[in-house]
């Protein structure tokens, strides 16, 4: 069945036609009925995210892939943050996968099976690959260094990159860009995102010179790829549903 | 079954985290702070169609497990007229935890996506019609606008937190989430649970959505995980090329 690390067989209405999923426009009615909604209908998950962050990720079934994404970001408590990520941050972005983010003291709690599956940030906040637009970086200072301190968790549903135009296959699971090996950022990628946003991510990184290098112990289970050159794919099986009652 | 409240771990946000965060007058030297903020609820209100924003309120159960039902309450944008993404949280609260997303598509859009890729969607049918599936706080009248064209519609649903095992944390890989399909699935006490809490009543829903109808040609055969159990697995892949471990040694 479908893998997180397949790539798609193109739908019938073609890739390459442009990013936007296939799909009549959305109708009056349908913006109307949406905004009579949002008068009724009380949104307090979605009023408690109160930070955007610019970055990037990699697949960790292949990371030579390499995306943009857009973090959204609440915070549950002081410890634990969790993210809606997308593609972009315009009123057209697509809804491409969720992060959480943990305190190492948080992380120190887990199981070790569980630990292969998160990655380390302190390099994304250094080397300023982590950005907030807008927003201006001394208001974000204190926030960084414990950000740099975290460890996430990055589930991927729709492999915009890939040029899926819905979204196809299983979740994939990300890493977070590391200073060596494949854990580097392509240039390019790093150039196009300063350009849109009018950032310098190397004003970025020596403004953040003065954070202090981690030096607690980074968890060898985080980052599985870097001592193991492993990675991870998730998927898709058949199996058997326990069931009360018939199905479908 | 119901959504347990076990604490997350950690501590409670400390008071000048949260200051930096809402950026809250109450820095009173940080007088443009009050503007930024406003300005960045507007601006995240243009990204995430916060203008756009309707809730749904859908039960799913594990694509592996019918007996462990949640209420998956949906924030739901439309990337156009057949396609909506939602955030899925376990409570509409402030605290609530996003515990997994879902994509909404047309029929039509369904009917183009390879054979292999059906069984991870579900169908809305059934869940519409019987008033299981509502928007809360909108009139009964003014939802089922919209509601007749959810039970046309396909969802793909992943949940990453399993809060009703009690996981203080999403733990684990994602699961593949399915919805009800017919009578007899939806725990009763569940049902009753959501009803009083929303002051509603499912019966009532079901006569007044009666006229509605499902996909133009039914419902798929291969949707619904194709009548089987479906779920996602955990595979290490090597890397390559193979320098991708970093040497010590050149």
């Amino acid at each position: 069945m479908a893998s997180s690390g397949q790539p798609s067989k193109p739908t019938p209405t073609g890739q390459g036609e442009g990013p936007a999923p296939p799909g009549k426009p959305t109708t009056v009615e349908s913006h109307v009925l949406d905004m009579g909604a949002k008068m009724l209908q009380a949104m307090k998950p979605i009023r408690k995210i109160q930070q955007h962050a610019c970055t990037f990720a990699l697949y960790a079934h292949d990371l030579t892939r390499q995306i943009e994404t857009h973090h959204f970001v609440s915070r549950l408590n002081q410890d634990v943050l969790q993210c809606a990520v997308y593609d972009s941050d315009l009123p057209t972005a697509r809804l491409i996968g969720v992060e959480y983010i943990v305190s190492d003291k948080v992380f120190e709690g887990l199981p070790a099976e569980e630990q292969k599956l998160w990655h380390f940030h302190a390099y994304e906040i250094k080397s300023g690959l982590w950005a907030c637009p807008r927003v201006p970086e001394a208001l974000s200072k204190p926030e960084l260094q414990d950000l740099s301190k975290t460890y996430g968790k990055f589930w991927c549903t729709w492999q915009v990159d890939r040029g899926d135009r819905l979204p196809l296959g299983a979740a994939a699971l990300m890493m977070s860009p590391q200073g060596v090996n494949l854990g580097r950022v392509r240039p390019d990628l790093v150039k196009s995102r300063d350009e849109n946003y009018r950032l310098s991510t190397d004003e970025l990184k020596a403004s953040r010179l003065e954070l202090p290098e981690p030096d607690q112990w980074i968890n060898p289970n985080a980052d599985y790829w870097k001592q193991h050159g492993k990675g991870f794919a998730l998927d898709v099986v058949e199996t058997e549903m326990k069931r009360m009652a018939p199905f479908p | 079954m119901a959504t347990s409240h076990v604490e997350v771990p950690g501590e409670p946000t400390h008071t000048g985290t949260a200051m930096v965060e809402t950026a809250t007058a109450a820095i009173q030297s940080f007088a443009p702070i009050n503007k930024i903020h406003q300005h960045l609820c507007a601006y995240y209100d243009t990204t995430l169609s916060f203008s756009r924003l309707s809730r749904l309120h859908i039960f799913h159960f594990y694509g592996d497990d019918m007996s462990r039902q949640v209420e998956a309450h949906h924030f739901c944008s439309h990337q156009n007229e057949e396609v909506r993404q939602c955030l899925i949280y376990d409570s509409p609260e402030a605290d609530a935890r996003l515990i997994g997303v879902e994509y909404i598509i047309s029929d039509v859009l369904f009917l183009t996506l390879p054979d292999e890729e059906k069984p991870l969607w579900h169908s809305h049918e059934y869940e519409v019609k019987s008033g299981a599936l509502f928007m809360p706080s909108v009139p009964s009248a003014a939802q089922r606008q919209d509601l007749q064209k959810v039970s046309r519609t396909y969802g793909k649903t992943f949940h990453f937190w399993q809060v009703d095992k009690g996981d203080p944390l999403p733990l684990g890989i994602p699961q593949v989430m399915m919805a009800l399909t017919r009578d007899g699935q939806l725990y009763d006490s569940l049902a009753e649970d959501v009803e009083k809490r929303f002051g509603m009543s499912f019966a009532k829903e079901r006569e007044k959505r009666a006229y509605m109808t499902g996909p133009e040609h039914g419902i798929h055969p291969l949707a619904n995980a194709a009548g089987k159990g479906i779920k996602l697995q955990l595979r290490e892949v090597h890397l390559s090329p193979s320098e991708s471990v970093p040497r010590v040694f050149v």
